[in-house]
């Protein structure tokens, strides 16, 4: 791989620039036809530009979102228990920092990343006037992920950094109920109930314990699909059938208000809750079929070749064949992840204040009435990150398949 | 490498090995018609035939990847049947090498040979890792451990999966067919493996075209065809003055 600042002296040097100056006269402007047609996409392309431009810098008033970046992000999650979604922020970056330096190493790219995106988001802050405290916050995370990182990476050179290794799943999974002690209280912290958590917190919330919930369900669907015992192939594929052929905003109504109806009065599960289960119930059946198709691509010699080990059944397919169908159908599964990301807006609209339903409620304030599209541009902007960071990270998930 | 190896066979020891009048039909067409089989401790028998006759599928048969409609099959005193706690066990004693080699490609040659022992004999992590290392070196390729089998040629992962069934130390060794998908260069070094562990006494039953192997290594072969054993006799009579008039065609055809 070359780096970046060779591929930039490369793509500028006299001899390429002659070099695109040809590809452009051989592609765009071989015939007239092709040179009208590359004028108008020219001019098409420079209009919507300097509209876009214009309206960004000029015409959009971006006081509706500075001035309800925290609703965007917490919703009316009460000001001053803040402090501890920060914690909060701060573990969600310092364990895959951590995570990372012990399994990659932690270079200057590393380095780079983490203090361009520390840099990026602290100025976005001070542009947007929000005070000094999440100015510091940020500092302050940046440089603690920073630090986790090179620890992560230095530990792996001493003798009792090996184990750190085994250990880094059972680190995330003690994280994971740290943070959601942190933001619903209790055990000495005062309790914030879940009508709450809002915004970014609430979308971020519900897709994370939704694709953790929905990945072994969708596995356990894919083998019941595959067993022999009629009883579970039939309810496995009665229920991926089902479950594909019902709209997702049908299911959530369903959870949200069919479920009260048919439950005794005496028994309430939270609003939170029925959301959470009725979005990974969804995804698992079609989780269940990406898997399938995964199963389906192992060769009948590997199984074969397990049992005549004497391998039993689950320790074949714990061992030998998911591992290596998982393997091929990860871009599906993060594709699939995605999709369920994107699928939390839905939530808006059977009462939860998530991302989009915060977006909603900012936008029907008196105020700022009609100021949709500075709103929706930087929602959009944010579901775009998140979704386009899971994009990256599953590539960097699928290079290294043991050849 | 003339010298026929004299194995000591234990005749008035009881068969390891013991099938009798195994039948076994795919949907209506019968690939095995009644079957007789009977391997004695540190014997070797080479199954032959042209294909398609039921050599193969009588070799899985005999560790239950197939399963037989009639007849009865007892491994080392165990009555193979379709009980998943009888199949284990007679899984364990009963190595089986593949044409395929059928490697588990996600994992290191050293994870492919110490998986089962690990998982199914419990033997502790560092146990196994030398067991292996100890095969490894015995198949040749010892520098080879840590490399995944993608990056190995058809005869190292063939020594691989011989060295993989030799981990779980079993009793009787399974080989179908196991130099037919190999380059004719590599045919040669897993030959030599197999001779070896003959010559080491080891009870096997091996599916395979080369002949001169057959006559070198053999105790007995049989002929098999359309679903029937038609000869079975010691390798010097066999080659040189078969009874049947069916294995004379077969051997004027593959000496051809």
């Amino acid at each position: 791989m070359e780096s970046w600042q060779t591929r930039f002296k490369t793509a500028f040097s006299p001899s390429s620039r002659q070099k695109y100056w040809i590809w452009a006269r051989q592609n765009l402007l071989s015939t007239w036809s092709n040179v009208l047609l590359t004028l108008v996409s020219l001019g098409i392309i420079a209009t919507t530009l300097t509209a876009l431009g214009t309206w960004i810098f000029t015409q959009a008033q971006w006081e509706v979102v500075t001035v309800n970046l925290r609703l965007i992000f917490v919703g009316r999650y009460p000001v001053e228990q803040i402090w501890r979604l920060w914690l909060v922020l701060m573990l969600l970056v310092t364990v895959p920092a951590l995570s990372w330096g012990v399994m990659q190493g932690w270079g200057r790219r590393e380095s780079a990343w983490g203090i361009g995106g520390g840099a990026g988001l602290v100025g976005a802050i001070t542009l947007s006037n929000q005070g000094l405290e999440p100015t510091a916050w940020l500092c302050c995370i940046t440089g603690i992920a920073l630090g986790s990182g090179y620890l992560g990476a230095w530990s792996q050179q001493q003798p009792w950094g090996k184990p750190l290794k085994t250990w880094l799943p059972l680190l995330w999974f003690l994280t994971f109920f740290v943070m959601l002690w942190l933001i619903s209280g209790g055990l000495g912290l005062t309790t914030v109930s879940t009508t709450f958590w809002n915004g970014l917190l609430l979308t971020l919330l519900v897709a994370v314990v939704s694709i953790v919930l929905s990945f072994p369900l969708g596995v356990f669907l894919a083998l019941g699909r595959q067993s022999q015992l009629p009883v579970i192939r039939v309810v496995s594929t009665g229920y991926i059938e089902l479950i594909r052929g019902l709209p997702l905003i049908g299911i959530l109504f369903m959870a949200q208000v069919m479920l009260p109806l048919l439950l005794p009065p005496q028994i309430t599960v939270d609003q939170l809750v029925r959301a959470i289960a009725g979005l990974s119930l969804f995804s698992a059946a079609y989780l269940a079929e990406t898997v399938r198709g995964g199963l389906q691509s192992i060769p009948n010699g590997q199984w074969e070749a397990s049992r005549a080990l004497g391998l039993s059944t689950p320790l074949t397919l714990s061992l030998i064949v998911l591992p290596q169908a998982l393997r091929t159908v990860v871009p599906a599964i993060v594709g699939q992840f995605i999709s369920l990301f994107k699928d939390t807006a839905l939530l808006s609209i059977v009462g939860l204040v998530e991302l989009t339903g915060i977006a909603r409620s900012i936008t029907s304030q008196a105020e700022y009435l009609g100021r949709y599209a500075e709103v929706y541009l930087v929602l959009g902007l944010i579901y775009w990150l998140f979704c386009y960071g899971m994009s990256v990270a599953s590539r960097r998930l699928e290079l290294p398949s043991g050849s | 490498m003339t010298d026929a190896v004299t194995n000591v066979v234990d005749i008035s020891a009881s068969p390891i090995i013991s099938a009798q009048g195994i039948e076994k039909w795919y949907g209506t067409f019968q690939v095995l018609k009644g079957v007789d089989l009977e391997v004695y401790p540190q014997e070797v028998v080479v199954l032959m035939g042209p294909s398609g006759s039921g050599k193969s599928t009588l070799i899985r048969t005999l560790n239950g990847l197939e399963s037989h409609e009639k007849g009865s099959i007892i491994i080392d005193g165990v009555a193979l049947t379709q009980n998943p706690r009888h199949l284990e066990a007679i899984r364990r004693e009963v190595g089986m090498v593949f044409q395929q080699f059928n490697l588990f490609p996600h994992l290191t040659v050293l994870q492919n040979i110490t998986l089962s022992p690990i998982w199914v004999r419990r033997l502790f992590k560092p146990q196994a890792e030398e067991i292996a290392m100890q095969l490894l070196e015995r198949v040749g390729i010892l520098e080879q451990a840590h490399k995944y089998p993608g990056q190995l040629s058809g005869g190292q992962q063939q020594r691989v999966a011989i060295a993989r069934a030799l981990a779980m130390q079993p009793k009787i060794m399974l080989f179908d067919e196991p130099t037919s998908a190999l380059d004719p260069e590599m045919v040669r070094e897993v030959l030599d493996v197999m001779r070896s562990l003959a010559e080491g006494g080891m009870t096997m039953v091996i599916v395979t075209h080369e002949v001169g192997f057959a006559r070198e290594v053999a105790d007995h072969v049989l002929l098999m065809d359309q679903g029937q054993v038609v000869e079975r006799a010691t390798p010097a009579e066999f080659f040189l003055n078969p009874k049947e008039e069916r294995s004379r065609q077969f051997l004027a055809q593959i000496l051809a």
